[in-house]
């Protein structure tokens, strides 16, 4: 699972385009929109694209986005959950 | 009119009103972060940016250390920027996101129109004033007091402006805050300041 939360914080900075940031920089609890890293409706969407392509998970409810992209705790366990 | 400050910043250093201010190292490759670190800013959405919107912040960010930019009124200040390379750079980043990647970036496609900047500062600093980013072979300091000019004519009473680059070869930001009131002949000042 830890290897799963580091792939991903480094898949998020990469998908994002997030060029300053490194994996340090994100807590495996940071909330990932709003204050802390910044990010935005657009960037749900990278999310839902970085899903689908690295694990093949598609998010067929986009009201479940909210809950799924709060932190990499809980991007981790829906892949784990899903793949 | 008058020229009121101006910084410069690139790569080999931050310049504020022609003298230099130590706020990263030179030989860094992160340059832009290490300004933003040292200017202990905490704005999240910097990260974001790309290159020419984050130099065109962090310099306002600088000009702002010695200007109380917020003394004018929300509607008073025009932002006139401009540049040759467009945008470029992050045109070429989305290109490769659905070419090489399979998926356009929607996060890149935001930032494939240079004006974007202008929305960063105006967001930011919460200036509703006229906003044009230009497109141009070369600084042209006459070309910029033309534009001024215009649109002092129009009511505006300062003016931010900004050459601001990013291309393979150069990254560079010239901004230049420009008062109505006051007469300074500032062509052959700009022109000096931008050669730095």
């Amino acid at each position: 699972m830890s290897d799963l939360k580091q792939t991903l914080k480094e898949q998020i900075i990469e998908q994002l385009n997030l060029e300053d940031i490194t994996p340090a920089d994100i807590q495996d609890d940071t909330p990932l929109f709003g204050e802390a890293l910044g990010l935005d409706s657009i960037d749900a969407l990278e999310f839902i694209v970085l899903l689908e392509q690295n694990y093949g998970i598609k998010i067929a409810d986009p009201s479940e986005g909210r809950e799924i992209f709060q932190s990499v705790n809980s991007l981790a366990a829906y892949i784990e959950k899903n793949k | 009119m008058k020229l009121i400050g101006t910084c410069k910043i690139s790569k080999n250093g931050a310049f504020l009103n022609g003298k230099e201010v130590e706020l990263f190292s030179s030989d860094t490759e992160n340059w832009k972060k290490e300004c933003y670190t040292n200017l202990n800013l905490d704005y999240s959405k910097f990260h974001k940016m790309d290159s020419l919107a984050k130099m065109a912040f962090l310099s306002t960010e600088i000009i702002k250390k010695e200007v109380d930019l917020s003394k004018y009124d929300e509607n008073e200040l025009t932002l006139l920027f401009a540049n040759n390379s467009s945008s470029l750079t992050t045109d070429l980043k989305f290109i490769n996101s659905y070419e090489v990647k399979g998926s356009p970036s929607p996060s890149l496609f935001v930032y494939t129109l240079p004006n974007i900047l202008t929305g960063e500062l105006a967001i930011r600093n919460k200036w509703y004033g006229e906003n044009c980013f230009f497109i141009e072979e070369k600084f042209d300091v006459e070309f910029f007091l033309e534009q001024i000019n215009f649109y002092f004519s129009k009511g505006s009473n300062a003016c931010l402006c900004g050459w601001v680059e990013s291309n393979k070869k150069n990254e560079e930001c010239f901004l230049f805050l420009i008062e109505k009131n006051g007469k300074e002949n500032i062509k052959e000042q700009l022109t000096t300041l931008y050669k730095q």
